[in-house]
């Protein structure tokens, strides 16, 4: 009798719980429901933009199998001729100065990311976030120490590549990256890493508190930029 | 009999109550799951407005690399149609490798643009143009999509470094691709003239902020700019 009254309570509670958990699962859903419904006209963008989205992550896939597909033509064309096999080189040695093509190589990764101290307690409570002009700066210091290829959070800097403000989050290559930022060059790394020098970028930014982190490796990959480098103004008049 | 029987009930009891707990349990589960996978973040939050320019930024992008796409598949057929000849393969091996050049900026190039002149200042109180200026001014212009840019003739490429050297003291010059750059600075950008110029003079654009401070700076749109090739050779030694 007694064992039967526990059961009885404990399944009671349990029932119990479960009707909250689902209560409250249902008004959740049900509240997020309510905002984004409010507008069918912004479902409609919505679904429009995600649409193209997966148009452009799939034809990006097709030009990548193209890229390489064209790369075999070329090398078995010119593999019979020593003079268009040494320019085959240089069409794929610049690709890869240029940014289109995937490189690996020794160099250096550096991670900024926001203060972690309190913003209340801070003077000025920008000083604690990473900014794009710190960004800018950066690059160019590591481009000054003969970094030959460049990305932050895995977006390869390529010759029309911008860095901007955008709120919290910065924009490069116009797709939007947030804090923490992971740059990642391939150089030398004991040049490369001068960037931590007294006086040097990386030695400011400590003392604005921003967090700052400089690794070596001797075996870095910075993807190819997931774009298309095409000219609307500029001609060729060589 | 009779304990036998309280017994049988409370194992088909137990294991009722086991498979109901494991079936709410995966339920749970894949909510977790479904509400993880769905990224409300970015485009749920979304207005109409940002909405319109994500769709027009991706379907511009859709479009260049469609555009890219029919582009190396033609390339792929004259490739194979072209096998027999060399002097065909030649043609096209040497077209290609002008586009690439052309990327790295080892051609001249000409086109539509703008002009900035950036004078040295009488203005003992303001600190003159220096590199940190110039880096935020050809940032500005590739966000406004420059398609070829030089301070002084030398060709801003991927690998091209504007730094101060003698920083903080008065023999202050800037450095560009290695090379001494004097004042007046002439900034040439190849692109759009109204996005490239409305970039730079636009609502806290750069060169109006440098104007309020007291800078002598002018912008020219031009229909015809020249933008002169990267003089040096390109050598890597470290990427693979």
């Amino acid at each position: 009798m007694k064992n039967k009254k526990m059961i009885c309570i404990v399944l009671g509670i349990m029932c119990f719980a479960l009707t909250l958990g689902i209560c409250v699962q249902v008004r959740t859903v049900r509240g997020t429901n309510s905002t984004i419904s409010q507008n069918y006209e912004e479902n409609n963008l919505r679904a429009e933009v995600l649409k193209y989205k997966e148009r452009y992550e799939n034809k990006y896939e097709e030009l990548e199998k193209a890229e390489q597909e064209l790369e075999k033509e070329r090398q078995n064309s010119t593999q019979n001729n020593e003079d268009l096999e040494s320019k085959e080189q240089q069409i794929q040695q610049g690709n890869k100065v240029i940014g289109l093509a995937e490189v690996t190589g020794p160099g250096v990764i550096v991670t900024l990311s926001d203060s972690k101290s309190d913003a209340s307690s801070a003077l000025n409570a920008s000083d604690l976030i990473v900014h794009d002009a710190d960004v800018l700066s950066v690059i160019n210091e590591l481009k000054n120490a003969g970094a030959e290829a460049i990305s932050i959070n895995n977006q390869r800097l390529v010759p029309t590549s911008s860095i901007v403000c955008g709120g919290n989050i910065i924009e490069i290559n116009g797709e939007k990256v947030g804090a923490p930022f992971e740059i990642k060059a391939i150089g030398l790394p004991e040049q490369l890493a001068a960037l931590s020098r007294p006086g040097g970028y990386l030695e400011i930014l400590k003392n604005a508190t921003v967090g700052v982190e400089l690794k070596k490796s001797n075996n870095i990959t910075i993807p190819r930029y997931t774009g298309v480098i095409s000219y609307e103004y500029a001609k060729s008049v060589d | 009999m009779k304990k036998l029987n309280i017994k049988k009930g409370k194992i088909t009891m137990t294991i009722t109550i086991g498979i109901a707990c494991f079936v709410l349990v995966l339920v749970m589960f894949m909510q977790f799951k479904i509400v993880n996978e769905t990224d409300i973040t970015s485009i749920e939050n979304m207005r109409e407005t940002e909405l319109r320019t994500e769709l027009a930024n991706w379907k511009s992008k859709y479009d260049e690399v469609n555009a890219q796409y029919e582009e190396t598949q033609s390339k792929i057929e004259e490739y194979k149609q072209t096998k027999e000849s060399n002097e065909e393969t030649e043609k096209l091996v040497d077209e290609e490798l002008e586009t690439v050049n052309m990327n790295l900026g080892k051609t001249d190039v000409e086109g539509e643009g703008i002009e900035i002149i950036l004078k040295e200042t009488d203005n003992e109180e303001i600190s003159q143009i220096n590199a940190d200026d110039l880096l935020v001014i050809v940032n500005a212009l590739k966000l406004a999509g420059a398609e070829a840019i030089s301070i002084n003739d030398e060709r801003i490429i991927n690998m091209s470094d504007i730094v101060n050297i003698n920083a903080n003291t008065d023999d202050l010059f800037v450095r560009i691709n290695g090379q001494r750059i004097l004042a007046p600075y002439v900034i040439k950008a190849i692109g759009n003239q109204t996005y490239l110029e409305s970039e730079l003079l636009g609502n806290g654009g750069y060169v109006d902020q440098l104007r309020t401070i007291g800078h002598d700076v002018s912008i020219e749109k031009k229909d015809n700019i020249k933008i002169l090739k990267y003089n040096d050779e390109i050598t890597t030694k470290y990427i693979q």
